[in-house]
C-alpha cells in the first residue's frame, strides 16, 4: 500500500476504527442490557409524550424562504472569485485594473441586492 | 505560479458586449427605481439604443482581427459578422417584444408568479402592463451570444452560453395566454438545456484532459502533434458537439423545439428561431474549423448522419403538424440541416455560405413570428392551422406577405432562401460532399409541401365563422416586418454585396 | 502514475447523473442528476489539473470555481420555474405534477 493508494491509507483507517467502535458499542449495549424489558401500554406508540402526532408528514415551507435562501447562495457562491482575487492583486502588475475590476463585480452583484431589495423581497410580513 | 500577469483586454474590441452588458445592468437598475409608468418606453429605448451602439461599435471595428483577453475572446471575421447578425436580428426581435399595439399590455404576464386560473391571474390578465424585466432578460441574451461566438475557448463558450440560455429559459415562461403551455415549454427547455450543457462541460473537461488546455489554439497543436490515446478526444467532441447541436435544434436533440416554440411568447420564440440559431452555429463553426479540424475526416461523416437526420426529420415531421408555430418549430429544425451541411463543407466557402444562410433564415423567421403575432382572436393568437384557412380574403396583405415568407422558406427563386441554399449546396459539393446535398434537395422538395399546404389554405379556402381577424400591427412589429420582408427580398434580388461581406468576413484567426 | 480512483468516482457519478435524468419523473431530482453530472465534470477539472502538462498552472482548479458558480446560478433559474409550475398546478406534492413531457 506503499505507492499511489498509500494517502488512501489513513482515509482506510479511519473508516475501520469506526466501524469497530460501532460494532462494538452495539455489541457492548447488547451484553449489557435486561434480556426482557418492560413492555408498558403505549411504550410502541410515536411518542410516548407530548401531543399525538396529527395529520401528514409534508409541511409547506413560506416561499419567501426560497428566496431568502437562494439569495444567500448566490453571493456565497459568487464570492468563491473573491478568493484568487485576494491572493494576487497585490503584486506588482496587477494594481488599479484589478482593484476596479473587482469593484465592477462587487457592483453588479449590489445591482442584484438593489433590485431584490427594491421589488420588496427582503420585507418579512 | 509566479509567472501570472495581467491579460491584456483590447478594450475597443470587446467593447460591443461590455456595451450590452451594461446596459443590461443599468436595465435591471431601472427597473429598480423607476415609477411602473415610465419603465416601458425607457427600457426599450435604452435597450435598442444598446444594440444600435454595439452595432456601431462592430461596423467601426470592422477590420479588427485579434485575440485578445488573455486568447480567451477572438476577434476576427466570422466573431464581427456573426456579433451583427446577431445584433440586427436581436433588434427586430427586440421590436416584436416591445409592441403592444395587438394586446393589452404586450405579449408577456405582469406577475408570473400568479397562479393561472385564479382571481388575480384573471384580473391580471385584462388590466395589468406586461413585465418589463423582460428587456434586461433579452440584452443580457443577446450579450451572452456575443460573447458565444467570439469565445476562443470552451470554458468561456460555456459561460456565455449559459448567459445566453438562463434568461431564455426565463423569458419562455413569461407568456400572458395559454400560461401553462408557457411554464412547461420553459420547464422542458430548462431541464433538457441543462442536461446538453452538462454534456457540453464534460466533453470541455475531456477535451481538457486530452490537450491541456481548452484553448482552440491549443486544443489544434494538440490535435495534430499528440501521440497519446485518443479516445479522450473524441469522447469530448462527441460531448461538446452534442451541446452545441442540442443548441442549435440538430436532430436527435431537436426534441425540445417545437413544445418550446409553442409555449412560448412569439417574440421569444422569433428571437430564439433567429438569433439562438446564429450563435449555436457560430460556435460550433469555430469549434469545428479552429479547434478541431485535424480531426476533420473522423467527425465529418458522423456530422453528415446528423444533418441528413435532421433534415429528413425537420422535413417529414413538419408535414403532420396542425399548429402554425409548430410548424415552424419543425421547419427550423430542418434548417438547421440545411446549416449543418454548409458547416460541413468544412471551406471557406462552407464558412462563408453558412453565415450567410444565417442571415438570410433569421430575417425571414423572424417576420414569419411577427405575422403569426397579427392572427388573433378573442383568446390571443390563433396558431391551429385551420383557423388560417381564408386569411387570403380576409386580409390579403398579411396572407400575402405570410406567402412571401413561405415562399422564402421553400426556397423558391427571388428570395433569400433559394440563393442561401445555393450557397450552402454548393459549397458543400465543391468539398466532394454530394450525398448531403442530394439529401438537402429532396428534403427542401419535401419541406416545400407543408408550406404550400399553408398557402393553399390561406388563399383559396373561404373564410369561415371562426377565421380570426388580423390586427393591424404596432409601429414596432410593421417596423420589424418591413424589415424582415425587405431582407428576403434584397437578398433575395441581389445578394451580391452580403454574399461579398461574408466572404471578406470568412477568416478565423487561431 | 495515472490517478484512476477519481477518475472512476468521476464516471460513475456522471453516470448517475444520466441515470437519473433519464429515469426520474420528479423534476427537483432530474434537476439534482444534473448537479451530479455537473460535479463529476468538477472532479476531472481538479484531478485533470494535477496531472496534464498544462501551459499555464491550476487552470483546471479555475475551471472548477466557474462551474461551481455557473451551477449555482442554473439552480437559482432551474427553481424558479420549477416552484412556479408547482404553483400553477396547484399542487405541492411534487410526485403529483403529470410531468410527460418533460422525461425526454
Amino acid at each position: 500500500m506503499a505507492g499511489y493508494l498509500g494517502s488512501y491509507a489513513t482515509l482506510g483507517l479511519l473508516l475501520l476504527a469506526s466501524v469497530v467502535v460501532f460494532v462494538g458499542a452495539f455489541s457492548a449495549n447488547r451484553l449489557l442490557r435486561p434480556a426482557s424489558p418492560a413492555e408498558p401500554i403505549g411504550k410502541r406508540e410515536t411518542y410516548e409524550c407530548g401531543v399525538d402526532p396529527v395529520g401528514g408528514d409534508w409541511a409547506q415551507a413560506q416561499i419567501r424562504y426560497y428566496v431568502y435562501a437562494y439569495l444567500y447562495v448566490l453571493f456565497a457562491v459568487e464570492a468563491v472569485f473573491l478568493f484568487p482575487w485576494a491572493v494576487i492583486f497585490d503584486r506588482p502588475g496587477f494594481g488599479a485594473t484589478t482593484v476596479v475590476e473587482m469593484a465592477i463585480f462587487v457592483a453588479v452583484l449590489a445591482l442584484g441586492i438593489l433590485y431584490a431589495w427594491r421589488k420588496r423581497i427582503l420585507t418579512w410580513t | 505560479m509566479e509567472d501570472l500577469s495581467l491579460p491584456k483586454i483590447d478594450y475597443a474590441a470587446v467593447a460591443p458586449m461590455l456595451i450590452l452588458f451594461g446596459v443590461a445592468c443599468v436595465g435591471v437598475l431601472f427597473e429598480g427605481v423607476l415609477p411602473k409608468a415610465a419603465r416601458r418606453v425607457t427600457q426599450l429605448v435604452l435597450a435598442l439604443l444598446g444594440l444600435v451602439a454595439a452595432l456601431s461599435v462592430i461596423v467601426w471595428q470592422s477590420d479588427t482581427r485579434v485575440l485578445t483577453a488573455g486568447g480567451a475572446v477572438a476577434i476576427d471575421g466570422p466573431t464581427l459578422f456573426l456579433q451583427g447578425a446577431i445584433i440586427v436580428l436581436g433588434i427586430m426581435a427586440l421590436l416584436l417584444i416591445g409592441d403592444r399595439a395587438m394586446e393589452h399590455g404586450g405579449a408577456f404576464v405582469a406577475q408570473a408568479a400568479i397562479t393561472v386560473g385564479s382571481e388575480a391571474d384573471r384580473k391580471q390578465a385584462v388590466k395589468e402592463q406586461g413585465a418589463t424585466e423582460v428587456y434586461p432578460l433579452t440584452v443580457f441574451a443577446i450579450a451572452g451570444m456575443l460573447l458565444f461566438v467570439a469565445a476562443n475557448d470552451l470554458l468561456t463558450m460555456f459561460v456565455a452560453l449559459e448567459v445566453f440560455s438562463l434568461p431564455l429559459y426565463l423569458l419562455c415562461a413569461l407568456a400572458r395566454r395559454r400560461r401553462l403551455l408557457s411554464q412547461e415549454a420553459a420547464l422542458k427547455y430548462f431541464l433538457l438545456g441543462a442536461y446538453a450543457s452538462a454534456f457540453f462541460l464534460f466533453g470541455v473537461a475531456l477535451v481538457y484532459g486530452f490537450a491541456g488546455g481548452v484553448e482552440f489554439g491549443t486544443i489544434h497543436d494538440s490535435v495534430t502533434e499528440s501521440t497519446q490515446s485518443t479516445v479522450l478526444l473524441y469522447a469530448g467532441l462527441a460531448m461538446i458537439a452534442i451541446g452545441l447541436l442540442f443548441k442549435a435544434a440538430a436532430a436527435p436533440f431537436h426534441v425540445w423545439t417545437p413544445d418550446v416554440y409553442q409555449g412560448a411568447p412569439t417574440p421569444i420564440t422569433g428571437l430564439m428561431a433567429a438569433c439562438t440559431k446564429v450563435a449555436a452555429f457560430g460556435g460550433l463553426l469555430r469549434v469545428l474549423y479552429v479547434g478541431f479540424d485535424g480531426v476533420a475526416w473522423d467527425y465529418t461523416p458522423i456530422l453528415g448522419v446528423v444533418a441528413v437526420l435532421t433534415m429528413l426529420i425537420g422535413a417529414v415531421l413538419a408535414v403532420t403538424q396542425t399548429d402554425i408555430k409548430r410548424l415552424l418549430a419543425y421547419s427550423s429544425i430542418a434548417n438547421a440541416g440545411y446549416l449543418l451541411v454548409g458547416v460541413l463543407a468544412l471551406s471557406k466557402d462552407g464558412l462563408s455560405s453558412t453565415m450567410f444562410y444565417l442571415v438570410a433564415y433569421g430575417f425571414t423567421v423572424i417576420a414569419a413570428f411577427g405575422v403569426v403575432t397579427l392572427v388573433r382572436d378573442a383568446d390571443g393568437e390563433a396558431t391551429h392551422l385551420s383557423r388560417w384557412a381564408g386569411l387570403g380574403r380576409r386580409s390579403p396583405l398579411y396572407a400575402g406577405i405570410f406567402t412571401f415568407i413561405l415562399l422564402a422558406f421553400a426556397g423558391i427563386p427571388l428570395t433569400s432562401g433559394f440563393i442561401a441554399k445555393f450557397a450552402v449546396f454548393g459549397a458543400a459539393l465543391d468539398s466532394g460532399e454530394a450525398w448531403l446535398v442530394v439529401f438537402g434537395v429532396v428534403t427542401s422538395m419535401l419541406l416545400a409541401f407543408p408550406y404550400l399546404r399553408v398557402v393553399v389554405m390561406m388563399w383559396l379556402s373561404e373564410p369561415g365563422e371562426s377565421t380570426p381577424t388580423v390586427s393591424i400591427p404596432g409601429g414596432l412589429t410593421a417596423a420589424a416586418l418591413v424589415i424582415g420582408v425587405v431582407a428576403t427580398l434584397v437578398l433575395g434580388v441581389a445578394p451580391a454585396p452580403l454574399l461579398d461581406l461574408t466572404t471578406s468576413a470568412a477568416d478565423f484567426v487561431r | 502514475m495515472r490517478p484512476v480512483i477519481p477518475y472512476v468516482t468521476a464516471a460513475l457519478l456522471f453516470g448517475l447523473g444520466v441515470y437519473g435524468v433519464l429515469r426520474r419523473r420528479n423534476a427537483v431530482l432530474v434537476l439534482m442528476s444534473v448537479e451530479l453530472m455537473l460535479n463529476a465534470v468538477n472532479l476531472i477539472l481538479i484531478t485533470a489539473d494535477t496531472t496534464v502538462r498544462a501551459a499555464l498552472p491550476q487552470t483546471g482548479q479555475v475551471f472548477a470555481l466557474f462551474v461551481i458558480v455557473i451551477a449555482a446560478a442554473e439552480v437559482g433559474v432551474g427553481l424558479a420555474i420549477v416552484l412556479q409550475l408547482y404553483r400553477l398546478r396547484a399542487t405541492v406534492a411534487v410526485d403529483d405534477v403529470p410531468l410527460e413531457k418533460v422525461d425526454a
